[in-house]
């Protein structure tokens, strides 16, 4: 009996050997990568996502890098060459290239390292536009990175829908010309644009500058004014043929929206449950006293669009406003 | 000694329907009041507001261009009294509109009658 053990010994004291050795993780090897999506607020066509790759190896160099969508961005989307460090004296962050070669063909972007003999550990910044034709979709991508031995090593992100809002930036709105707002068009038309391009159906909004109005005097400012309100409007001409709909707005004070306003530091975003859930019970058709950010929910009289516009600044010599529009088509 | 402490200690205060304290204040009037419009700022022309706690009144103006079927009233009591029906919702204040003041001890109610108007 004793003899029929023997031939097992080995085999046993061999997966005992192993049994103790540590599990080796793609993340505890020499060759290492990690993933953090720094973009905070909604993928919005218009916009950029943006990631931080970070690399490293033990063992030989670092050679290239890929990341794979899967859907295909953008102009833009790519690697980007440079990596960013703080500058110690200055407390500044500054580039250094550290990529080349940086190249998207569909929905595969890759890039070579440079320096490598220096460059073992570093982070590599990753942009992803999304395209009108990925709204309402859902993307994610997979990263990986190669070193000279021949290892390689990637990582998986997580899933991020892209917003069905459209966003337009920086319209120019002038009291008496460009005053002639479509959310349709998400544009600012002058009286005789309008006029003759038969866009008399697709305005919903008229913008306006009167320092004061009414009997008293009383500040008025800045305002849009929907079509259907002949108060603030009896002093304009209309465009002939100018329907009167009476869009909702409803004045906000405090919704910086962070890519309307096209500066960072403010984590504050409109988002598609924001257009689709506001409610416009009794909101006025006008909006005034308005400066630079703050802003007005609106949705069409027709109910097809809701939007939020976003103020990035007044001018009252010019009787100018600049306008941001995020936009939710809902029907 | 300590159980009678422990006994009293634990006695249950009266509550109201909502769940607020009711003690044994008996005044009654409002103090303060304030109109927000959709922007959640004050709709309301600074110094123009009027409580009259023995006509039951309080007047306001509200700003011109305010959009008064779309504003939202707050104000302050006296210590332990509440308001019915519940304020700091959406109104409509194109007409007058009532609220009660009810005391601390739930015994003395009063109903106020809110006039704003508007800016011509």
């Amino acid at each position: 009996m004793r003899h029929y053990l023997f031939p097992l010994i080995p085999v046993v004291a061999a997966l005992l050997t192993v049994g103790c050795q540590p599990s080796v993780s793609p993340d505890e090897g020499p060759l290492r990568n990690d993933l953090l999506k720094k973009t905070t607020g909604p993928a919005v066509v218009g916009d950029r996502i943006e990631f931080a790759y970070a690399i490293g190896t033990l063992e030989g160099d670092l050679k290239t890098v890929r990341a794979e969508a899967t859907l295909p961005g953008g102009t833009g989307t790519g690697f980007d060459r440079f990596s960013w460090y703080t500058n110690r004296s200055t407390g500044v962050d500054e580039p250094l290239a550290t990529a080349g070669d940086t190249a998207t063909k569909g929905p595969v972007s890759t890039a070579n390292i440079l320096d490598v003999a220096t460059n073992k550990a570093i982070t590599l910044r990753y942009y992803y536009y999304p395209t009108a034709a990925s709204q309402g979709k859902d993307v994610s991508f997979r990263f990986s990175v190669t070193s000279s031995t021949g290892k390689e090593v990637s990582i998986q992100s997580p899933t991020y829908r892209i917003s069905r809002m459209d966003m337009k930036r920086s319209i120019v709105l002038a009291d008496g010309a460009k005053a002639y707002i479509s959310l349709a068009d998400m544009t600012a038309y002058t009286k005789a644009e309008v006029e003759q391009n038969n866009l008399a159906s697709k305005i919903d909004l008229v913008y306006i500058y009167r320092p004061t109005l009414g009997a008293g005097n009383y500040a008025f400012g800045h305002a849009l004014v929907a079509p259907s309100n002949a108060d603030y409007l009896k002093d304009v001409v209309l465009p002939t043929g100018l329907a009167k709909p009476r869009t909702a707005i409803d004045k906000r004070v405090d919704v910086k929206d962070a890519q309307l306003r096209g500066t960072a530091g403010f984590d504050v975003y409109i988002d598609d449950i924001d257009l689709e859930r506001t409610t416009f019970t009794n909101v006025a058709d006008y909006a005034y006293g308005m400066a630079a950010d703050q802003g007005a929910f609106v949705k069409t009289a027709d109910g097809a669009y809701a939007a939020y516009v976003y103020v990035n600044g007044v001018n009252n010599t010019a009787k100018t406003m600049t306008v941001s529009i995020k936009r939710l088509k809902l029907n | 000694m300590l159980a009678v402490i422990g006994l009293l200690s634990c006695s249950n205060d009266p509550i109201d329907d909502t769940g607020l304290l009711i003690t044994g204040r008996s005044q009654c009037y409002v103090t303060f009041f304030d109109l927000l419009g959709s922007d959640h700022r004050t709709v309301l022309v600074s110094g123009q507001t009027k409580i009259d706690t023995t006509a039951l009144t309080v007047t306001a103006v509200a700003r011109f261009g305010t959009n008064m079927q779309r504003v939202k009233p707050y104000c302050s009591v006296v210590t332990d009294a509440i308001v019915e029906p519940t304020m700091g919702i959406w109104t409509d204040f194109r007409q007058p509109q009532t609220y009660t003041v009810v005391s601390g001890n739930r015994q003395v109610r009063k109903t106020y009658t809110v006039t704003v108007t508007l800016q011509q």
